[in-house]
């Protein structure tokens, strides 16, 4: 026997260092394999049939047409649902399948599959349903003094503030000092948003296959395995050993993902005709798929004295929840902790109210209820600025939070919080000079259009802070398992195969696994085994900004107790043999809000928070109310950058994203029904409406993260919105309390 | 469902018999099957009925707009009108012809609400939602015509050679009246072959979006400046492609709630389209 293999000396990939994306070249070169490719042997094609009413009570389901047509092999409705009949991320106010009644326009009703998709979609429409329409719950303001839309109130008793009132999804308060404290000056706002969409480019896809003993192995893009089995497995009556979640190539997520769409349709049909099952919604399917960002109507007051030093802060915050709760009593809870934005304030009373209503389900969605208060918040602080006569960043540096100082909440901050260095960073970038005319059309406000020369084009330079919590909240039990496999190879190299069900939702997690894992072990060979729910503990989910920290906690803690291990065994591992060993991280412990006052009931109530500050300039031509945003520089608080490259490339999405929510893209619904669910109707920003984005990194290790790592996805699209509205307000002179912002509320100050 | 590929005029004609329907590039019409808008139990492909080209002021009515925007003998207006149109890909499948014949984005209609252009009784668009909708002859109907490409043809003064008559582009569009709620006056089955397009002294084409490229105008100016005169067409303001007199006609638009700030952009677009048009 050759002498036992040890460690290869590590050349590249550390902590740190700019490492190329592992799937950066296939999805370039187009091979990368997303759940939209998957094939298998026999497979059949699902099909969902969908409410076409917003709010209905489903009188009778007739299939015997469907059932007798060519090439179907199920079709499947509630009756046909095995185990629990309600599902839900939060709370289980979902149907599988409608029963009673329907909540919301596009909501699943029932199931085909057949040989051809065609014929699956030909089936569904052969299904006749009787529906007997019901009083829609359609505008916010009125929702909760209309018919329950859910009597049995899901949400109560879970330790929220106690709201009976119907079609209350959450109701809170957070009071501070005293809420009526009085300062030299006050500004009042009125502001709203609109619904945005994901619009991630892979739609809702997987494949079900039936394992041949009664269980089934679901491949799906997904952002957190574990809790899709465990809403899956109740409902289809199977143990979660019977289900496996295994994550397939993923087309873009933030958020969108969270809840499920497919998979317990496709699990279901799969079963039933114990043939694999394939389901991929086309465009205008995702829309009614997935949950989307939570419409908004905030009213703000804000006092300060004459020295800039803001006094009191008061915020009413609506947001339309639409038909389920999926993530709604969190977001509900996000937009009231981080309204005030990055600021230390003495006195606020924030109220946060989310409802539901038969428009299409909101949840989850960058930013989480941050994006839309960051956009009220930040207009307020020019506003303010503008009634003191200051300097918008210098209003921003004398109240910028800082470590040590409370929140509304009362949690003091103990970890990194470089608000004003954040502040300072992002305003020195030098400004770009305005450009000579005459100039290329595509370099002026309406674009290819070639709408103007430079007439009525007018500049505005923006600014806005913005901030958020990185992690899960509130006394949420939140870990990540990894496990780690050491084992030597034939050429007698020590190899580690890293498993762990993070999933890579596009954020470049797979690298901060692969270099931690290099980092800790001081090995070159190191590879990520495919995520599934069959060989690894949980890894939560691939959002709230936490993958980062949580997957390189846990990874780290597997890696440190192989090396542990290794060590004992002499430092070198005979061929044959191998470590294996799982470890389970935890971030520090959060607890419950106090429901009343939203006062913290433990030491924290969120685990560690993360800033960034934009400057943004932009073009308007203000004949047309056309825009080009010129320039953006941004500085963001990222504790450590494990992949600084793949940090600079979340800055730039998540600003696109904000950009895109500032200027054009909004879900417009009528009665519910979402009305222009395509991307020729739903505009979203494209390369050309991007401007370049100059980003600095502010590196402050978060003390008590696994090399000072924070999350980096969210504070971009935060703060975004509001930095390009301030610049919008900047070169119309307009109030512009509204995103997106149109041409129409440019030109035209009429109704 | 048929699809038919006749490889003459001759042949296209008689297979465009009653319940078919002729299909070019198919950017539109093959959405509009799939939604079931269109009903067709024969698609007759007409590729090789209908000419493809262009020749002077001669363009074959399956000329597509990938092949107009890079053309440098049509007018500036066209050609903008064309390169302004769509995306790279519709475009390169998308024929002037299928283009000027284009349903309207409404979506009310193409999400097939019961409404007054689909034979209907109410327009949901009034009471709804309809910024994007038009600001002249807009009751009953306020979709506004999509064409950027009609647009142009018809500030240039276009003519229409069909398989059966020669009329002038603005003769192509008719408004809807309760009795017959087309937007065109093509009889069933009828084929636009050619256009003929006089070469102005100027012309251009200015299109305002909701983003940088590859949108609908929510107004689209043409200017076209010939011997006789300037003449002035919109895309997105009415029905159909809409003729303005001057600027002042603007003036007689009725718009409704949600978009009387096109006529502010059209008004802006129309002084800057006459300033480049200018001897
Ligand atoms: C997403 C999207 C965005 C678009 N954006 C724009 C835009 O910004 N500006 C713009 O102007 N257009 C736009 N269009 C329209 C596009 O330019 C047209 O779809 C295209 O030009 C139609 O040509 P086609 O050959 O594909 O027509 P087809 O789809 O084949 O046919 C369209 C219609 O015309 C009829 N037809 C076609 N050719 C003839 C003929 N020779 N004689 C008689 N009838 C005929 C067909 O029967 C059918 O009714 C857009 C389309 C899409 C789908
Ligand atoms: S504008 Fe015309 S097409 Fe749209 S809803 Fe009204 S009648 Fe129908």
């Amino acid at each position: 026997m050759s002498t036992p293999a040890t460690r290869r000396k590590l050349e590249l990939g550390r902590v740190g260092e700019s490492v190329k994306r592992v799937d950066a070249v296939p999805k370039v070169t187009g091979e990368f394999a997303y759940s939209s490719d998957l094939f298998a042997a026999g497979m059949l094609w699902g099909h969902t049939l969908r409410s076409p009413h917003a709010h209905a009570r489903i009188l009778s389901i007739d299939i015997s047409e469907a059932v007798g047509l060519a090439g179907v092999h199920a079709v499947l409705t509630h009756d046909d649902v095995p185990g629990d009949k309600r599902y839900g991320l939060e709370f289980p106010d979902q149907p599988v399948l409608a029963f009673d009644r329907v909540r919301y326009f596009g909501e699943p009703v029932a199931l085909v599959a057949a040989e051809h998709p065609e014929q699956a979609r030909r089936a569904a429409a052969a299904i006749k349903v009787e529906y007997e329409p019901l009083e829609l719950v359609v505008d916010p303001e009125l929702a909760a003094d209309q018919p329950a839309i859910h009597p049995q109130h899901w949400t109560q008793g879970h330790g929220y503030r106690d709201d009976p009132r119907p079609n209350v999804v959450r109701d809170m308060r957070i009071e501070r000092g005293d809420p009526d404290a009085r300062a030299d000056v006050s500004v009042e706002g009125y502001y709203e948003l609109g619904i945005q969409d994901q619009a991630f480019l892979g739609p809702e896809s997987g494949l079900a296959v039936p394992d041949g003993e009664g269980g089934v192995d679901i491949y799906v893009a997904t952002q957190w395995l574990h809790v899709d089995r465990d809403q899956v497995a109740p409902c289809l009556n199977l143990s979660r050993e019977q289900v496996r979640i295994h994550l397939a190539g993923v087309g873009g997520a933030f958020g969108g993902r969270e809840d499920l769409s497919m998979q317990l349709h496709a699990a279901m049909l799969a079963l039933h005709t114990n043939r694999p099952v394939k389901m991929v919604y086309n465009r205008e399917e995702s829309f009614f798929g997935h949950v989307h960002r939570h419409p908004g109507r905030i009213w703000a007051e804000h006092r300060a004295n004459r020295d800039g030093k803001l006094v009191c802060v008061r915020m009413r915050i609506l947001l339309d929840g639409g038909a389920y709760a999926s993530s709604s009593t969190a977001v509900t809870s996000n937009a009231a902790s981080f309204a005030v934005g990055p600021y230390a304030i003495e006195n606020a009373l924030i109220e946060s109210t989310c409802v539901y209503t038969n428009n299409p389900p909101c949840g989850a969605m960058r930013g989480f209820g941050a994006v839309q208060t960051c956009f009220a918040a930040e207009a307020q602080m020019d506003k303010l600025a503008a009634e003191l006569g200051m300097d918008p960043v210098e209003l921003r540096l004398r109240n910028a939070l800082a470590s040590g100082d409370e929140l509304p909440t009362g949690q003091k901050i103990t970890g990194s919080m470089p608000v004003e260095e954040v502040i300072r960073r992002a305003a020195a970038i030098p400004v770009p000079d305005p450009e000579e005319l005459p100039r290329d059309p595509i370099r002026l406000p309406g674009g290819a259009g070639n709408t103007t020369r430079g007439d009525g084009v007018q500049r505005g330079v923006g600014f806005a802070v913005g901030f958020k919590n990185i992690g899960y909240s509130e006394g949420f039990d939140d870990y990540t398992a990894a496990r780690v496999r050491l084992f030597a190879d034939t050429d007698g190299d020590l190899v580690a195969e890293i498993y762990c069900a993070a999933a890579e939702v596009g954020q470049g997690v797979t690298n901060v696994i692969l270099q931690t894992a290099r980092t800790e072990l001081e090995l070159e060979n190191v590879m990520l085994a495919p995520g599934t729910t069959g060989e690894v503990g949980s890894a939560g989910s691939a959002s709230a900004s936490r993958m980062t920290w949580m997957a390189t906690g846990a990874v780290q803690a597997a890696c440190r107790a192989v090396r542990d291990e290794l060590d004992r065994r002499g430092g070198g591992l005979a061929s044959g043999d191998e470590i294996d060993l799982e470890r389970i991280y935890r971030h520090p412990r959060t607890g419950p809000l106090e429901p009343e006052t939203g006062q913290i009931t433990t030491e924290r109530a969120h685990v560690s928070f993360a800033a960034a500050a934009m400057r943004v300039v932009v073009e308007v031509d203000v004949d047309l109310g056309l825009t080009r945003v010129v320039w953006i520089g941004t500085a963001q608080d990222v504790g450590t950058a494990v992949n600084p490259q793949a940090v600079y490339g979340q800055i730039e999405g998540g600003t696109a994203q904000g950009l895109g929510l500032a200027l054009m893209e909004e879900i417009q619904t009528r009665d519910g029904l979402i009305t222009n669910a395509s991307f020729t109707d739903y505009l979203i920003p494209t390369a050309l409406d991007m401007p370049p984005v100059v980003a600095e990194l502010v590196e402050h290790p978060e003390p008590e993260a696994p090399f000072g790592v924070k999350g980096v996805g969210e504070p971009p699209t935060v703060v975004s919105t509001a930095a390009v509205m301030s610049a919008m307000r900047a070169a119309t002179g307009r109030e512009l309390n509204r995103v997106p912002v149109k041409p129409d509320d440019i030109v035209f100050s009429g109704s | 469902m048929d699809i038919l590929r006749p490889d003459s005029l001759e042949a296209a004609r008689a297979a465009l018999k009653n319940g078919s329907v002729a299909l070019a590039g198919g950017t539109e019409l093959v959405p509009l099957l799939r939604d079931r808008i269109v009903e067709a139990d024969t698609i007759v492909e007409i590729r090789h009925a209908v000419p493809r080209g262009i020749q002077g002021t001669r363009i074959g009515a399956g000329t597509t707009l990938g092949e107009l925007e890079v053309d440098p003998q049509i007018p500036d207006a066209l050609r903008e009108a064309c390169r302004l149109a769509a995306s790279p890909q519709l475009r390169a499948m998308g024929t002037i012809g299928g283009n000027l014949l284009q349903a309207t984005r409404c979506w009310y209609w193409r999400l097939k609400y019961p409404c007054w252009l689909h034979g209907g009784g109410r327009c949901f668009a009034h009471e709804g939602l309809h910024r994007e909708h038009a600001v002249f002859a807009n009751a009953p109907c306020a979709s506004a015509h999509p064409s950027d490409v009609a647009a142009a043809l018809l500030a240039l003064g276009a003519t229409v050679r069909t398989d059966r008559r020669e009329l002038p582009i603005a003769e192509l569009y008719r408004l809807p009246t309760g009795d017959d709620r087309r937007m065109t006056g093509l009889e069933p089955g009828e084929l636009i072959l050619e256009l003929e397009v006089p070469m102005p002294a100027a012309s251009t084409y200015l299109k305002a979006m909701d983003r940088k490229r590859f949108a609908f105008a929510l107004v689209g100016v043409a200017a076209a400046r010939s011997p006789e005169g300037t003449r002035l067409a919109l895309a997105g303001m009415a029905p159909i492609p809409w003729l303005l007199e001057d600027e002042s006609a603007l003036d007689e638009a009725t718009p409704l709630p949600g978009n009387a700030y096109k006529l502010e952009i059209a008004r802006a677009l129309i002084r800057r389209a006459l300033v480049a048009v200018a001897p």
